[in-house]
């Protein structure tokens, strides 16, 4: 069973004034332990797409079932717990609190979890050691390079012990060799954790590591493409 | 949640000269507002100490009738028993029992109405501190025979001095006229001008010699150990002496109960209306700050922050930005209020002697009770939960699909 479907997903911008249809009747399938990008040409809905599977925002019409539970119909404060406990996000910027350090921003996830002390620290430094930050534990955002940044948001991410982790072009506004060190990351932590990444981008570097890629034009899913059949 | 409060209060010291200018706005207003009060206070715990410890005392005893019309034959009952009992009673500090008439004070060529009070000066002075009035001569000492206490303004008004003759010519008890001479052995000066004017002080065992009734007492007025038992030791002397009147301080002068309470009152709404201003300052800086930060607070909602965690977190900034100033203005206001108190702030070079018609003395010693700073406290956190709603609330109305996206 995958772990998130939608079917027939459309999501319509301002139905009453000048009709901006962002997504078109998408209807996909994701598997636990997918490495997934997300890729099309500006504006084409991907940001609308992950913003619908992580419960960001509602689909005009359509579904999105999450491990056979349906989240399209929860009420706003159901839906804010369901993303604290089951969704990491990693967006494009703006992802972590400025005024706490690395290891504060990945502990505060669970202390909104309302996880035991003991294990929150231990888990924080453990996953900033994942994401190659062992020595900035104490930086505050200010204080670290937007790739540091970006990787202090992923081990935040993960923090949770999220089934799925979206990631909104997390590698934008990263140089190549900090891109890179996020991708290896991400990666590495998809291979042996058996993370769930789904992540859209514009980036070509980032597309060559995916394991599947879809594409998307004008809201439409125009390929969809497994690993093995891009490998050929 | 100690990191929603760890956070809050880096929160407010990210845009530092901001929240200062806010803060200061608040210590500065709330300085002003607690010394300008604590001033007024100091006048209200004057007038309350002036009238109660240096003229009403706490309790008066009088004959019931000469409450009403003062008639010089309206005895104090047995007066005898009950200066016995207030000897011994264990109630009471001291007491000073006195003789009054209602009489004429003539100089060669003036003469004016008084009240002719006669009083034991040793009781006197334990009782109200009178000696400490005295402004020139002496406290019924060096004048020999029929020594009398004249207030400057009436001695001013009858060109007498010290030493000067003074006629007295009042009713005796019996209805015979009398007159006798005195001379001025000291001339006070209360901070009650209308009393300087009306009132001689004479010996009372001169003055009984010449009433026709050796024990004529009119009132005592009585100063308990303890303030607190005013009301108690008052029914109780209500009870033993039915034939008496006994007065206590708020019987014979309300107003100054009164007045004590309607200041607190009335300071406490003017703190309220500066901190109202104030919390428009406060309210803007919140509002300022959370349309800074769209994009993290959507962010924060996206991740799983709730709303009330959101709402709290607004708040909580509110709070510690208003109370950072509210606890720098009050610690400076009652530290300033406590150095000022020792040695009290005089008002003479600017008012000058006007006070004294009122009733006031120009030496202000500025006092706020504790009361008055938690009720200064509580209002803060009041106005500091009503300025962080608006702001809140439009922390709350942030989608965060629409927070989160680029640009
Ligand atoms: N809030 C909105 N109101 C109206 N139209 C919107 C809104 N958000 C997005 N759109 C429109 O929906 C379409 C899809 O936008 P979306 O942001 O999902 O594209 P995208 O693929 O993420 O683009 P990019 O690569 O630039 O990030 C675009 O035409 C966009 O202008
Ligand atoms: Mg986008």
């Amino acid at each position: 069973m995958p772990i998130i479907s939608t079917q027939g997903l459309t999501k319509i911008y301002n139905e009453r004034i000048v009709p901006v249809t962002a997504l078109n009747n998408v209807s996909l399938d994701f598997d636990a332990g997918e490495f997934t990008a997300i890729i099309g040409p500006s504006g084409s809905g991907k940001t609308t797409l992950l913003n619908m599977l992580g419960g960001l925002d509602k689909p005009t019409s359509g579904n999105i079932t999450i491990n056979g539970l349906e989240i399209t119909g929860m009420k706003e404060n159901r839906l804010m717990d369901y993303r604290l406990r089951n969704i990491g996000f990693v967006f494009q910027s703006y992802n972590l609190i400025p005024v706490l350090t690395a290891i504060e921003n990945v502990s505060f996830i669970m202390l909104l979890q309302k996880q035991p002390r003991n294990v929150i620290e231990k888990r924080a430094i453990e996953l900033l050691e994942q994401v190659g930050l062992s020595d900035r534990i104490h930086s505050r955002p200010g204080e670290l390079s937007g790739g540091q940044q970006q990787r202090v948001a992923v081990a935040r991410a993960l923090a949770s012990k999220p089934n799925y982790v979206l990631a909104d072009e997390p590698t934008a506004n990263l140089d190549t060799k900090s891109a890179f060190t996020l991708l290896d990351i991400m990666e590495k932590l998809n291979h042996e954790e058996k993370i769930t990444l789904i992540f859209s981008t514009h980036d070509q570097r980032v597309i060559e590591r995916a394991r599947r890629v879809i594409t998307l034009v004008d809201g439409t899913v125009t390929t969809d493409i497994p690993v093995e059949k891009q490998q050929v | 949640m100690a990191l929603l409060i760890k956070i809050a209060w880096r929160n407010i010291w990210r845009n530092p000269s901001r929240s200062l200018t806010i803060i200061l706005a608040v210590v500065v207003g709330l300085f002003a507002g607690i010394y300008a009060s604590s001033i007024s206070f100091g006048f209200v715990d004057q007038r309350f100490e002036n009238s109660i410890e240096r003229f009403i005392s706490h309790i008066q005893l009088h004959n019931p009738d000469f409450v009403h019309d003062g008639e010089g034959f309206q005895l104090v009952a047995n007066p005898g028993e009950k200066i016995n009992w207030l000897d011994t009673s264990s109630a009471v500090k001291t007491f000073s029992v006195r003789t009054r008439v209602n009489g004429i004070v003539a100089t060669a060529g003036v003469t004016n109405g008084a009240m002719i009070v006669g009083i034991d000066p040793a009781q006197e002075k334990a009782t109200t501190r009178f000696d400490e009035w005295l402004k020139e001569g002496s406290y019924f000492e060096g004048v020999k025979r029929n020594p009398i206490l004249i207030g400057s303004e009436l001695a001013e008004k009858m060109h007498a001095g010290i030493n000067s003759r003074i006629v007295l010519t009042f009713m005796d008890l019996e209805g015979n006229i009398t007159s006798a001479s005195f001379k001025v052995a000291g001339i006070f000066k209360t901070i009650d001008k209308p009393f300087d004017e009306s009132n001689v002080f004479v010996l009372r065992s001169d003055l009984v010699k010449y009433l026709a009734v050796p024990e004529a007492v009119h009132e005592i007025a009585v100063l308990l150990k303890d303030p607190a038992q005013v009301k108690a030791v008052g029914d109780a002397m209500k009870l033993r002496w039915p034939e008496t009147s006994a007065r206590t301080w708020y019987e014979i002068s309300p107003e100054l109960q009164y007045l004590q309470e309607m200041t607190g009152q009335m300071l406490l709404v003017f703190i309220f209306i500066i901190l109202l201003g104030l919390g428009f300052g406060i309210l803007n800086t919140m509002l300022m700050s959370v349309f800074e930060r769209t994009r993290e607070i959507g962010m924060l909602m996206a991740i799983g922050m709730n709303k009330r965690r959101v709402f709290g977190l607004v708040l909580l900034e509110t709070i510690f930005l208003s109370f950072t100033g509210a606890i720098g203005g009050m610690v400076t206001g009652v530290t300033l209020v406590k150095l000022s108190a020792s040695k009290g702030i005089d008002f003479a070079s600017v008012a000058g002697d006007s006070l004294a018609d009122y009733g006031y003395g120009s030496l202000v010693y500025p006092s706020v009770s504790t009361g008055f700073v938690l009720g200064i406290t509580a209002m803060v956190f009041v106005i500091a939960v009503l300025a962080a709603i608006y702001p809140a609330l439009k922390a709350l109305g942030l989608v965060p699909a629409e927070a989160v996206r680029k640009e």
